[in-house]
């Protein structure tokens, strides 16, 4: 019986109605989750975006609207950080695909042995789970002028390699380490439901392995691929760890100026500057969500096709 | 329908294929449990920050056993993370049995679902506001729990969905039928059977939340976590760093196998082939 017919059933007798709904119905509890959820998730979000239009004079807040906090934003340095930002997490979501891409097509269709796909699978967890600080940090003494690299660099006669730290290239290695499993996941268990048998059709009928790619895998895999590309692009919008102990200070990205705006106390420009990483998360996951429902119509006619 | 292995498809068995989508991977996996790994190693050597880890030395650990300054933000986060722990798992198996009764699940799922589309620090920047400035509320442990549970619970509920999805209502139906009463039911008939994902859902909210940065650096208040503690020693007292690997190793070395031990027997069925 569902909640619904159970809250009609309940009806009908008006003097069971009230306590079989109270236990059978369900409908309270999820009422008090949902709004609390709502409560504690987007008002604050909303009341976030009202506070990037205070601005802050001393160490007060001063709660009069204004548009200087935003003029501020844009004025200042930050907006290059903002676009370095947006180019850093874009590269790296997009190197991450590059190579997660095949992996899990592998893991999918091309691993032949269950012992090792278990293994694979349970090592891309693990570190999902594991504090990110050490992990790092300890770059610093792989990558550093007197690391592990350079060591054996110098054995071999190469002159120490300053910019294998506290470089764009080392923000971006220890982000692509970082996030590599949250894109693998979603595109691994989309391609799960991808039928084998559609792709032995489509090879019956003479598709070669490109042809297949392009046209059966792609457009199937294409919501586990959305939602891999927006769980990499969230996380990495923010990041404040990576560029703050492998970038030095020449690497800052806008987690690191929300994490420093909110030190000094600065609450507007800390929320404006949130309010702005919400934004272009926003605006791309937008787009990701057109180019979804674009290919709707393909997949679509594969499920025709299945019937 | 899955064809299996029988059928072997070009594409898949040509070489080329298989070797670069799996040699790029595994590659990448490599390199990221190398700073585990050397991690670990590192911790016992004398020069930490340095290529090379001779000569060796127990120092770090001996320091850090004298040191007392980690031991506050190691109860306080064992204490926080079995408390979203037990939140996760109750929430997580009240709300998923409630929204899989709704007809139109979407709405509530989609809700729950909302903090994996927003970053860490944004929630943690935005509840700060909230609590600390327009409520006005003093920030502690309790607000860095409750910034846990709002990360992990997605996970949490997801789990108990999934599990449900593979649930027959008819012995609900036929429990009652049969005269149970709601406590009944769930101890008798469900609890069993769902028990893996309540575990699991207990699982995701202890290891999300000792685990966690973001959020619990704007909601602690005064007080400190172990990532927090891990983060301030690494951004800004390079000295303590070494204790700091020796104190990373420990728990890694304690959690590793827990978190292998689940997964591996967690993933087996769904990534076995018949």
């Amino acid at each position: 019986m569902t909640a619904v017919a159970a809250l009609e059933a309940g009806r009908a007798v008006p003097g069971r109605s009230r306590v079989r709904r109270l236990i059978d119905g369900y409908g309270w509890l999820l009422t008090l989750f949902t709004a609390a959820w709502a409560m504690l998730l987007l008002l604050p979000l909303f009341l976030m975006f009202v506070y990037s239009f205070f601005t802050t004079s001393g160490f007060e807040t001063d709660y009069s609207f204004s548009l200087e906090t935003w003029h501020t934003l844009f004025e200042s340095g930050r907006w290059r950080i903002g676009t370095r930002t947006l180019g850093v997490a874009v590269t790296v979501t997009a190197i991450i695909f590059v190579l997660a891409f095949p992996f899990a097509l592998w893991l999918s269709k091309g691993c032949r042995s269950n012992g090792a796909r278990t293994l694979i699978l349970t090592l891309l967890t693990i570190p999902f789970f594991l504090e990110t600080t050490s992990r790092t940090v300890i770059w610093r003494a792989i990558l550093g002028t007197e690391g592990v690299v350079n060591t054996l660099l110098g054995g071999v006669g190469i002159e120490p390699q300053a910019w294998l730290l506290y470089s764009g290239f080392a923000v971006n290695f220890g982000m692509v380490l970082l996030y590599f499993p949250s894109m693998v996941f979603p595109i691994f268990m989309s391609l799960e439901l991808v039928d084998d048998q559609l792709v032995g059709a489509a090879e019956d009928l003479g598709a070669s392995p490109l042809q297949i790619l392009r046209l059966v895998i792609l457009p199937l895999a294409l919501p586990g691929i959305v939602a891999g590309i927006i769980f990499t692009l969230v996380p990495t919008m923010a990041e404040f760890v990576v560029p703050q102990l492998l970038g030095g200070f020449n690497v800052n990205l806008l987690g690191n100026s929300i994490n420093s705006a909110l030190s000094a106390l600065k609450y507007p420009m800390a929320a404006a500057l949130s309010a702005f990483v919400m934004a272009v998360l926003v605006i791309l996951m937008g787009l990701l969500f057109i180019v979804l429902r674009r290919s709707r119509t393909i997949m679509n006619t594969f499920a025709e096709i299945r019937q | 329908m899955r064809a299996g292995a029988a059928t072997d498809i070009a594409w898949q068995t040509r070489p080329i294929w298989r070797r670069l989508g799996m040699s790029s991977g595994l590659a990448v996996l490599a390199l990221a449990y190398l700073p585990i790994v050397w991690l670990m190693v590192m911790s016992f050597s004398a020069r930490p920050l340095s290529g090379v880890p001779y000569p060796l030395t127990l120092e770090w650990y001996l320091r850090m056993a004298a040191d007392t300054r980690w031991r506050a933000p190691m109860v306080s986060s064992i204490v926080i993370a079995v408390l979203v722990g037990i939140a996760c798992a109750l929430i997580g198996t009240f709300v998923g049995r409630g929204v899989m009764r709704l007809k139109r699940p979407g709405w509530v799922l989609g809700t729950a679902l909302l903090p994996l589309f927003v970053p860490g620090l944004t929630i943690g920047a935005a509840l700060f506001l909230f609590l600390r400035l327009d409520l006005g509320l003093r920030l502690g442990p309790w607000s860095v729990a409750l910034g846990h549970v709002l990360w992990a619970l997605p996970f949490a509920l997801l789990l108990v969905v999934v599990m449900l999805t593979r649930f027959d209502r008819r012995l609900i139906d036929a429990a009652r039928d049969l005269g149970a009463s709601p406590y009944q039911v769930f101890w008798l008939v469900e609890w069993p059977l769902l028990r893996p994902a309540i575990i699991g859902a207990a699982m995701f909210g202890f290891f999300l939340s000792f685990s966690e940065l973001p959020r619990s650096l704007f909601l602690r208040g005064t007080s400190t976590t172990m990532p927090i503690f891990q983060w301030a020693q690494a951004s800004d007292h390079q000295s303590y760093v070494p204790i700091s690997f020796a104190l990373a190793t420990i728990i890694v070395v304690v959690t590793i196998p827990l978190l292998a031990v689940f997964f591996f027997i967690a993933f087996r069925p769904a990534a076995s082939r018949s």
